[in-house]
């Protein structure tokens, strides 16, 4: 019995009591488990998710990190993110290599990390066996399997969250019994202060988002105040010096360099659907809107699982409190700052709340009887792998940016006496990345990237004068339009209004492609329709206008 | 290594739950009430005003449904606001005590044991009578209680002109003894050593009436149906009656429980018209204006029905009853009771017209199914968005008021029970005559499905209409949402239908088998 010099933890009776319950895993099984998933992900990521093509934050990645330390600090500062990524991906280039293949490595390494991550977390906090499930729900997670093979930070952002909640859940858990406590002062090891320090501060350099689960933190411990050690307190008002030493320098250089540079994405004000998608997304990844509907509609069956979890003497612990309040607050303060002050609500940024849903969904299913326990942990991770292959092969995958495929149409089809215009401007990152044809590329609205300053702002009055710089003496214009930002169908219609459409192509969801002949005058036009006219790469839709 | 060991037993204590105890350590925070308050008035606001109706007729049954639901929550939430008030205890008050036995019928050993542990009660004045019912119940045996009483030296009353059932039972002892106070036990209820040692002293009071204590069910991990009665016995006996105590609302039970001779004789002795005899009485208590006291602690333990036939007539009866009460009684136009004293006897009767909302609600999908008519025209996900947060702290709120002592299958009898509650509650408005009938103190055999035929009749219902639903609609959002409910109330039915299974009956309930494997893995970690 593990006694460390006479005390005992809470942590240790919940472990105890697990190995006590037939069915439960040895370590060589656990270990065993573990490989597995950690090997499927990466199974999974050569087979499917690293071969799909860039998509704009990944292009947006590239390109950032691309450049020296200095200028990147610069243009990260501008742009909603935090640098820490970036500086970790600038350097793993460097030494891994440059390829998207490479860079999604990374990415892929930290999602590998979870995998055990979560399985601590959960085994602290409840038992090996809700911590293994919970693993499992990972690895099956067509969300984090999406994110763990995107040139993003969301990986990090996910394992850095897992992690500073295992330290945070032991600071609270490691203490000796609330009796105990009062006769001895706690116990907490100084390498779980230390790795709490740690994770903080690289999950603060990470996202910033990171900061709710820093609220969750202090508002369950405001609640649960009496189950930390006495020095605690103190502990977390260092730990909250310290990072706001650390921190306020970026925030002043993101306040001196002024305003983001329009890079990101428009986000809408977010509803109760949203909040649902989230939930959804979480468990079954991305879908069509029919699918999405279908699962959504079947909510009422989170009462029944409500009325199941209804067992005689399962208490809620902290460690389940604090699951819950680190689930559900970055999700309400991202809704109410989005209310409040400008939409800042992102399904992935809150991808700090997954581990969180996958460790209660673990420890509820636990709570049931055996039989219904395996019945529903079966269906649950049998839908969310149907739900991964739907989404790593269906066109209609709506986060599916195929600008690999719509460049390579382009490349095939405009001739030098073109012009590409893309709109929003911004998805020129993407499609510069695959692009090698001979046709020039240009923005709607009109933006040099390489110039410094923000993206200039669409405006109405500005589309014809804009357009007929565009037009200049090129015979076709083909119009690649992505990401709406709210401005996509005035384009469109100032083009449908003026030129004869002569072709259109439809990538992944919401990459449309249009061609408008610009002029009549010139030879190379029969040239150009000749080349139009020719065959398509398969598996496009493309139609000859 | 000493202060090792100390911590262990220490943790046993902690860890070990005691069925007698948990469902008495109630309380909840009063924030959490408050919000769950809340959320279910804007929940319920919100599909009265604010969404786009349906089918009008859908529509005010959903919203009667409602009503009942909001009023059933509303006066919970009043009830636990606080469950620690206690009257005053004058530990030196020990007046002389009656002590009755009602028998009728049930199996000597089960009695003898109960006169047993009355016979070794740590209290200086008191006398036992064996109310013997046997003769009048035309009971085989009836003679082997006399000679049972004889032979441990007890009083044994055989009544010989019938009427009144256990009520004139009581009544028949009450006339023939005289001790200023009288203690009640059914025959199969043993009370602790310190039963009147516990209650007694809240006599000091000489307004209080009566004292109860909970109806503890000693055999209810025996199988399926003595835990589903007694997990729902102990929502009622923990933290329920505990709020009561606030309102000097006690319920008068008709077994563990000790009365002021006097009060019971200002209104006529146990009330013989009504088969929820022992309700009534402590109404008409209170409405004299005597006090009534319930005290949170387990100092007997009886039977529960032990098969799904007997748990059904049990069921029948108190619904029948309590409904009996709010159709005959008239109680809130009354004078002498108190309005908090209204509210807790309308909450506790009302209880039993849930039947009739729970069939409304499980009827909405079938509608649905067939007809293609809701009661609403709203995103269902708007719908998830307010009902969600408002079922979550509910549960919440249910489950800390009662030290986590309400489990699903507690909730499937509750619910599930609708036919009950339906039958017992047309009988009452047809003014059916229901005879009072003991509960079975042994468990019987057989297949008691033919008592959950509206079950069955249920899920085949929905099955068909369901693919009624897709043949028409497809997978839409509505079909799906109804399909949803209709598992739900489906999986419900289902753990109480499988109560009734011959099979089920002698097999260990789950939750209880589960709690017994973690306390002995906690009896491992510590030893």
């Amino acid at each position: 019995m593990s006694t460390r010099e006479g005390i005992i933890t809470y942590a240790d009776i919940s472990q105890r009591t697990e190995e006590g319950r037939a069915g439960s895993v040895t370590s060589a099984q656990t270990v065993a488990v573990l490989s597995m998933l950690m090997l499927s992900v990466i199974v999974l990521s050569v087979l499917i998710f690293s071969n799909q093509s860039l998509r704009l934050d990944e292009a947006q990645s590239l390109w950032q990190t691309s450049r020296d330390p200095i200028a990147m600090f610069r243009i990260i500062a501008q742009d909603v993110h935090v640098p820490l990524y970036h500086i970790m991906l600038h350097y793993w280039q460097q030494f891994i290599g440059n390829s998207v293949a490479a860079a999604r490595m990374m990415s892929m390494v930290f999602f590998i990390l979870l995998i055990p991550a979560v399985y601590i977390t959960g085994k602290r906090a409840y038992s090996s066996s809700v911590g293994l499930f919970a693993a499992v729900l990972v690895a099956a997670s067509p969300f984090l399997n999406w994110y763990g093979n995107e040139i993003r930070m969301y990986s990090l952002f996910a394992l850095m969250t897992v992690l500073n909640q295992y330290f945070f859940i032991r600071i609270f858990m490691d203490r000796p019994s609330v009796r105990l406590a009062s006769e001895k002062t706690a116990d907490v090891k100084g390498h779980i202060w230390l790795g709490y320090i740690l994770t903080s501060v690289i999950g603060m350099f990470t996202h910033y988002f990171f900061a709710f689960n820093v609220i969750a933190q202090i508002i369950f411990f405001v609640a649960y105040r009496r189950h930390f050690p006495k020095p605690a307190m103190k502990a977390f008002l260092m730990i909250a010096l310290l990072g706001v030493i650390l921190f306020v320098p970026w925030l002043y250089y993101v306040y001196h360099l002024g305003a983001a540079a329009n890079t990101q994405p428009a986000l809408s004000e977010p509803t109760s659907i949203d909040i649902f998608n989230t939930f959804s997304q979480f468990l079954f990844g991305f879908q069509n809107d029919q699918t999405n509907t279908i699962l959504l509609s079947l909510w009422p069956l989170v009462v029944l699982l409500i009325f199941l979890s209804l067992r005689r003497n399962q208490k809620i612990e902290p460690q389940t409190a604090y699951l819950f309040v680190s689930l559900v607050m970055p999700i309400l303060l991202a809704l109410m700052i989005s209310e409040a002050w400008k939409p800042i609500y992102l399904t992935r940024y809150l991808i700090l709340s997954l581990p969180s849903l996958y460790l209660l969904i673990s420890w509820v299913l636990s709570t049931y009887p055996e039989r219904l326990a395996f019945f529903l942990r079966t269906a649950l991770v049998s839908i969310m792998i149907v739900t991964m292959a739907v989404e790593a092969v269906s066109a209609a995958t709506p986060v599916k940016e195929d600008y690999r495929d719509a460049s390579y149409y382009l490349e095939s089809r405009a001739k030098p006496t073109d012009v590409i215009v893309l709109s929003a401007p911004f998805t020129i990152y993407p499609f510069e990345y695959y692009y090698r044809g001979a046709a020039s590329v240009e923005t709607l609205p009109l933006w040099d990237q390489y110039a410094a300053g923000p993206i200039p702002r669409f405006s109405p009055a500005e589309l014809k004068s804009d357009a007929a710089k565009i037009e200049d003496s090129h015979q076709t214009l083909w119009l690649l339009l992505s990401y709406d930002q709210g401005y996509e169908k005035q384009v469109k219609a100032y083009f449908d209004t003026h030129f004869q459409k002569t072709d259109e192509a439809h990538f992944s969801s919401g990459i449309d492609l249009y061609a408008y002949r610009l002029r009549y005058d010139n030879t190379s036009l029969k040239a150009a329709l000749k080349s139009i006219s020719g065959p398509q790469p398969s598996g496009q839709k493309g139609t000859l206008g | 290594m000493r202060a090792a060991k100390s911590y262990v037993l220490m943790t046993q204590s902690q860890t070990q739950k005691d069925d007698r105890k948990d469902f008495l350590a109630t309380g909840t925070s009063r924030s959490a009430i408050i919000i769950n308050g809340a959320l279910a008035a804007i929940y319920f606001f919100a599909i009265l005003f604010f969404f786009k109706r349906g089918d009008m007729t859908m529509f005010w049954i959903l919203i009667a449904g409602e009503v009942f639901h909001l009023w059933q929550l509303f006066t919970y939430l009043y009830t636990v606001w606080d469950t620690r008030y206690m009257p005053h205890f004058d530990p030196t008050c020990e007046p002389a005590v009656d002590i009755f036995v009602t028998v009728c019928g049930e199996p000597v050993e089960i009695v003898e044991q109960t006169v047993r542990a009355i016979k070794g009660l740590d209290y200086s004045s008191f006398r036992v009578y064996i109310l013997n019912d046997g003769y009048v119940a035309n009971k085989p045996g009836w003679q082997d209680i006399e000679s049972m009483a004889a032979r441990l030296g007890v009083d044994c009353i055989t009544r010989k002109a019938p009427g009144g059932a256990k009520a004139g039972n009581i009544n028949n002892g009450l006339r023939l003894t005289a001790s200023p106070l009288v203690a009640v036990f059914d025959a199969d209820h043993v009370p602790h050593r310190d039963f009147l040692k516990k209650t007694v002293g809240y006599f000091g009071d000489p307004k209080m009436g009566f004292v109860q204590s909970p109806q503890f069910y000693k055999n209810h991990a025996k199988n399926a149906v003595t835990a589903g009665a007694w997990e729902q016995q102990a929502l009622f006996f923990g933290a329920i009656c505990m709020g009561k105590n606030r309102l000097n609302a006690a319920t008068m039970c008709g077994t563990n429980m000790v009365i002021r001779r006097s009060a019971l004789e200002e209104v006529g002795g146990i009330c013989e018209e009504s088969i929820a005899e022992d309700f009534v009485t402590g109404m008409f208590i209170h409405q004299r204006g005597w006090k009534s006291c319930y005290v949170p602690e387990v100092l007997a333990e009886g039977l529960a029905p032990e098969d799904f036939l007997s748990y059904t007539k049990q069921q029948f009866r108190w619904a029948r009853g309590s409904l009996d009460v709010l159709f005959r009684y008239n109680f809130l136009f009354k004078r002498g009771l108190s309005g908090a004293q209204k509210i807790q006897y309308l909450s506790s009767v009302s209880y039993f017209l849930s039947g009739f909302v729970v069939l409304m609600n499980a009827a909405i999908p079938l509608v649905f199914f067939f007809f293609g008519v809701t009661p609403l025209q709203i995103s269902t996900m708007l719908l998830a968005a307010i009902f969600l947060p408002y079922i979550f702290l509910t549960i919440y709120v249910l489950q800390s008021s009662t030290n986590y002592s309400y489990s699903f299958r507690s909730l499937a009898f509750s619910m599930a029970g609708f036919n009950i509650h339906i039958s017992a509650m047309l009988a009452g408005i047809m003014g059916k005559k229901s005879s009072f009938s003991v509960t079975s103190k042994k468990q019987l055999s057989g297949n008691f499905a033919n008592l959950v035929m509206p079950h069955f009749g249920y899920v085949t219902l929905c099955l068909v209409g369901l693919a009624v639903a897709i043949t028409r609609d497809g997978l839409s959002a509505s079909v799906m949402s109804n399909a949803a409910w209709a598992i739900l109330n489906a999986s419900v039915f289902g753990q109480y239908a499988a109560a009734a299974m011959p099979e089920r009956a002698i097999k260990a309930a789950p939750s209880f088998s589960r709690t017994s494997r973690k306390e002995t893995a906690r009896s491992a970690v510590t030893s």
